[in-house]
C-alpha cells in the first residue's frame, strides 16, 4: 500500500528527450496535497510531458518521480501498474473505447484492479452518478456528446478512488458551455472527494479558474510557479438574447 | 439442375470438401498464428509498448518474403518442409501446409493494419490505469480494431479460396482443381463455367457475412 504523506508529486530534476529534441530540462516541481495545481505554457513548452512523466506514461531520461512517497523510476513493472491505479487520469480527446459501452469503459477501470465482479456494477453505478450520466450506462460513446465523453472519461478515472487526478487539456476541446460544465465536475472531485488535481490547459481562463497554484512553463522548463486566488468557473449563459448581447458588444 | 454437374455430382462434392478443409486450415492458421504475429508486430513497432527492433525486423522481413513470394513457387519451395513435417508433399492434407503458410503471413499483416488505425490515445488510457500488455491487448485493442479484424479475415478467406485452387499441383484436389481437370482440360467450358459460378456464389456470400458481422460489431 503506498503512504500519501504531505507533497503527492514531486519531480527532481527530471529531463525527457524525444530523439534531439529535449522536451523537458532538468524540471523540480513539488505538487502539495489536496491543491489543485495548474500547468500553463505555450503550445510545445513540455505541459503534457511533465503531466506524462507523473505517472510515467513518458519514462524520463533523467530524474525522480515521488508518488506518494514511492519513487517511480525505481519500481518493477508490476509495482508501477499498481501504483497507476491509485493515479487517475484524462485527456483532450477523451480515448474512451469506442466499442465499449459506457458502463464497460467504467468496468474496465475496476476489472484492472481486480476488484470482485459483484462489486463492479455499484461503483460504475456510483461514479456514473457523480458525472450525472447514470442514465446513459449502455450507449455507445459514439452516441453521446463531447461533455458527455468527458464526464464517462472521468467516472473511469475515478473509479479505484484515484488520490491524484492529472488533467491533460480536459476542455480544449469543448464548447465554452461544456468546459464549464467540466470544469465544475473537476472542482467537485477535488472538494468531495479530496482529490489532488493536475490539470494542464494553454487556456488562461481554464486555469485561473480553479487553480490554487500555477505553474508556467517554457520551452521545457518550469519559468515560476505561483500561489492564485481562483477566480470561479464562468457561468455560461446560452441565452439567445445573451449571443445577441455579445454580438453588439465589440468586448 | 444442368445434366453436367448431376453427372459429376460426386466429384464436385468431394472437391468442395477438400476445399473446405484447405480454406478451413487456412482460417485456423490465420486465427492461431497470423492474429498473433501480427499483434506482436504491431506491439513491437517503434514507439509502441513493446518495442523491440529485432523481433519487429525479424518478423516484418519473414512475412514480406512469404507473401512477396509467387503462391505456386512458394508451394514447390516448401515441399521438402512439407514432406518434413507431414510424411508426404502430395495430397489435400499436405496442401494445407504451404496454405497455413501463407494464410498466416496474409492476415498478420491485416492484422497489423486494423491495430495501427486504432487512436493511440485509447493504449495511453488504458497504461494509465494500470493494464499490463496483455490487458492492453485483449481489453483494449482487439475490442477496439474488432471489426477491422473481422473485415480482415474475410478479405483473407476470399484469398485462401483463390490459393486453394492451384493446390491441384501437388494433389490437393479443391475445387479449383475440378474446374481444371473435369471442365479445362477435357474441352467442357460449361462444367468449368458451373463451377466459377459455383465459386463467385460462395465468395460473395462470404463477403457478405463477413461485412455483415463487421458492421454489426463496430460502434465507433
Ligand atoms: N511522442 C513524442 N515524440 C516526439 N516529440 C514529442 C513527443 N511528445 C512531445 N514531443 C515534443 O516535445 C515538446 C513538448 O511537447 P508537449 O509536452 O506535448 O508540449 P505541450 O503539451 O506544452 O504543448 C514539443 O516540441 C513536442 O513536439
Ligand atoms: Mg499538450
Amino acid at each position: 500500500m503506498m503512504e500519501w504523506g504531505l507533497f503527492v508529486i514531486e519531480l527532481q530534476n527530471v529531463t525527457k528527450k524525444f530523439g534531439t529534441h529535449t522536451a523537458i530540462q532538468n524540471v523540480s516541481l513539488t505538487v502539495h496535497k489536496g491543491e489543485i495545481h495548474g500547468l500553463i505554457g505555450a503550445s510545445g513548452a513540455g505541459k503534457s510531458t511533465m503531466l506524462r512523466v507523473m505517472n510515467l506514461l513518458e519514462i524520463p531520461d533523467s530524474g525522480s518521480i515521488y508518488v506518494g512517497d514511492r519513487e517511480l523510476t525505481t519500481r518493477s513493472k508490476r509495482e508501477l501498474r499498481e501504483a497507476r491505479k491509485r493515479i487517475g487520469m484524462i485527456f483532450q480527446h477523451f480515448n474512451l473505447v469506442l466499442n465499449k459501452t459506457v458502463e464497460q469503459n467504467v468496468a474496465v477501470s475496476l476489472q484492472l484492479a481486480q476488484v470482485p465482479k459483484h462489486q463492479q456494477i455499484d461503483r460504475v453505478r456510483e461514479c456514473l452518478r457523480f458525472v450525472g450520466l447514470e442514465d446513459q450506462m449502455d450507449k455507445y460513446p459514439a452516441q453521446l456528446s463531447g461533455g458527455q465523453k468527458q464526464r464517462v472519461a472521468i467516472a473511469r478515472a475515478l473509479a479505484n478512488e484515484p488520490e491524484v487526478l492529472l488533467c491533460d487539456e480536459p476542455t480544449s476541446s469543448l464548447d465554452p458551455h461544456t468546459t464549464s460544465e467540466i470544469l465544475t465536475v473537476i472542482r467537485d472531485i477535488h472538494e468531495r472527494l479530496g482529490v489532488t488535481v493536475i490539470i494542464v490547459s494553454h487556456e488562461m481562463n481554464v486555469i485561473k479558474s480553479i487553480c490554487q497554484r500555477v505553474t508556467v512553463m517554457d520551452q521545457g522548463t518550469i519559468y515560476e510557479t505561483v500561489p492564485i486566488e481562483s477566480s470561479g468557473i464562468p457561468k455560461s449563459d446560452r441565452s439567445p438574447e445573451r449571443f445577441i448581447k455579445e454580438l453588439k458588444n465589440d468586448a | 439442375m444442368p445434366d453436367i454437374l448431376l453427372r459429376y455430382q460426386a466429384e464436385i462434392w468431394q472437391a468442395i470438401g477438400e476445399t473446405f478443409i484447405m480454406v478451413g486450415v487456412s482460417i485456423l492458421a490465420a486465427i492461431l498464428v497470423g492474429l498473433p504475429v501480427g499483434t506482436l508486430l504491431y506491439l513491437c513497432r517503434k514507439g509502441n509498448l513493446l518495442e523491440n527492433r529485432f523481433v519487429f525486423s525479424s518478423l516484418n522481413l519473414l512475412v514480406n518474403i512469404i507473401r512477396s513470394f509467387p503462391f505456386l513457387l512458394l508451394v514447390v519451395f516448401l515441399i521438402p518442409f512439407t514432406r518434413l513435417i507431414m510424411g508426404t508433399a502430395i495430397g489435400t492434407a499436405a496442401a494445407t501446409v504451404p496454405l497455413s503458410i501463407i494464410a498466416f503471413a496474409h492476415y498478420s499483416r491485416l492484422v497489423e493494419q486494423s491495430l495501427l488505425e486504432i487512436p493511440k490515445g485509447v493504449i495511453d488510457a488504458a497504461v494509465s490505469m494500470g493494464a499490463s500488455v496483455k490487458e492492453v491487448v485483449f481489453k483494449f485493442l482487439l475490442v477496439e480494431s474488432r471489426s477491422g479484424l473481422v473485415v480482415g479475415l474475410t478479405m483473407s478467406t476470399i484469398s485462401f479460396i483463390s490459393y486453394s485452387t492451384i493446390m491441384g499441383v501437388v494433389g490437393g484436389g479443391g475445387v479449383g482443381d475440378f474446374a481444371i481437370r473435369y471442365g479445362y482440360q477435357q474441352f467442357q467450358t460449361d462444367l468449368m463455367l458451373y463451377v466459377i459460378v459455383i465459386m463467385v456464389i460462395l465468395v460473395q456470400m462470404i463477403q457478405f457475412i463477413g461485412m455483415t458481422i463487421a458492421r454489426k460489431i463496430d460502434k465507433r
